[in-house]
């Protein structure tokens, strides 16, 4: 019994820890040659630390190249919108998008990841 | 100032000072070169021709046509290598463009980063060729000074830095800053040490160039 148990813990153990795993990288599946790891991201994790509440920081919309105050965008994923090149409708890539999402608010609080080795971990 | 203010302002401000400082230095010199040629040896331009200026400097850029290269091959093919990666890594690496369409929105293409990293392991194996071959050879020895080790230094930092940032061995925020460090010291220090010869070189191969084509009737390679 004591064995099915530890077992059963062990299990427990390792899947929490993949399934962590999972949560904390950000997915991207939109880029074709990728050349670095993919940047580290919790979102429940980050969002509690940075005491963010306003989805729309990050999961906003824009038309005509103007924000849409008081919308949100947490269904559609980012690159549905930022396209891996530059276009005339879109005019920021998703690699900028990413990057500058990240890095902007992080200058601005000093707080967070700025540097490309602190997210892209080897 | 906080590590994150100084992070943003010397890959930030700290840049566009650096190409400032860069493109400024430049034509200062250039102009302080051309200005100093008319004042004292202003017969240079009754025979300065642009064809043997162009064909003299197209001569000395294509790789192994110059007499002296042939007469040396290692010591050449290691020394086109090296002037050659100088630009080509800094300028089509994918975290530099990366960087420059974060600020500037301009992008180009790049080479892939595991090609990068080889092509940075050759920069720094001919940076340390140069320094062996002026401590080991002898004539080379004769002539060398303590600038010359120096120079090589520089230029070979942001290669050395960039390699173990990419690697992320050792301490990594501060390998990173003495990258970004040494690559705007290399930027700035280009108008005012020997590292202008990038800019010198042509004028010389215009103005041997056109003394031997359009005087002596001779080639100058």
């Amino acid at each position: 019994m004591k064995r099915y148990l530890l077992i059963i813990i062990i299990i427990f153990g390792i899947s929490s820890i993949v399934l962590s795993n999972q949560q904390s990288v950000i997915d991207r599946s939109v880029f074709k040659n990728p050349q670095r790891s993919s940047a580290l991201f919790n979102h429940d994790d980050h969002n509690e630390k940075a005491e963010l509440e306003d989805c729309a920081i990050c999961h906003h919309v824009y038309e005509d190249k103007k924000l849409v105050e008081g919308e949100s965008s947490e269904d559609d994923s980012c690159s549905s919108c930022h396209t891996l090149k530059r276009t005339e409708k879109n005019i920021i890539s998703i690699r900028t998008a990413f990057h500058k999402r990240c890095k902007r608010c992080h200058f601005k609080v000093s707080k967070g990841p700025v540097l490309c080795g602190e997210c892209h971990i080897k | 100032m906080n590590m994150h203010t100084f992070i943003d302002f010397i890959m930030g401000e700290m840049v566009i000072v650096s190409f400032v400082i860069f493109i400024a230095g430049t034509c200062g010199r250039l102009l302080w070169t051309f200005i100093h040629i008319n004042k004292t040896e202003n017969f240079i331009f009754s025979y300065l021709s642009f064809k043997y200026s162009l064909r003299s400097i197209l001569a000395w850029l294509t790789p192994f046509l110059p007499v002296s290269s042939r007469k040396k091959p290692f010591f050449y093919s290691i020394s086109y290598t090296f002037h050659i990666l100088l630009f080509i890594v800094p300028i089509f690496l994918l975290s530099h463009i990366t960087l420059f369409e974060e600020y500037l929105n301009w992008s180009w293409i790049s080479i892939n980063d595991t090609s990068a990293d080889i092509l940075t392991i050759i920069v720094i194996l001919c940076t340390l060729f140069f320094v062996t071959r002026r401590v080991v050879v002898k004539e080379v020895k004769y002539i060398t000074r303590t600038s010359d080790f120096v120079f090589i230094i520089i230029a070979s930092l942001p290669f050395i830095t960039g390699f173990l940032a990419y690697h992320q061995l050792f301490a990594y925020k501060i390998i990173m800053i003495a990258h970004v460090i040494s690559g705007e010291i290399m930027l700035i220090l280009i108008p005012f040490t020997r590292f202008f010869h990038m800019f010198i070189a042509p004028i010389i191969r215009a103005y041997t160039g056109s003394e031997f084509g359009n005087v002596r009737g001779a080639k100058d390679w």
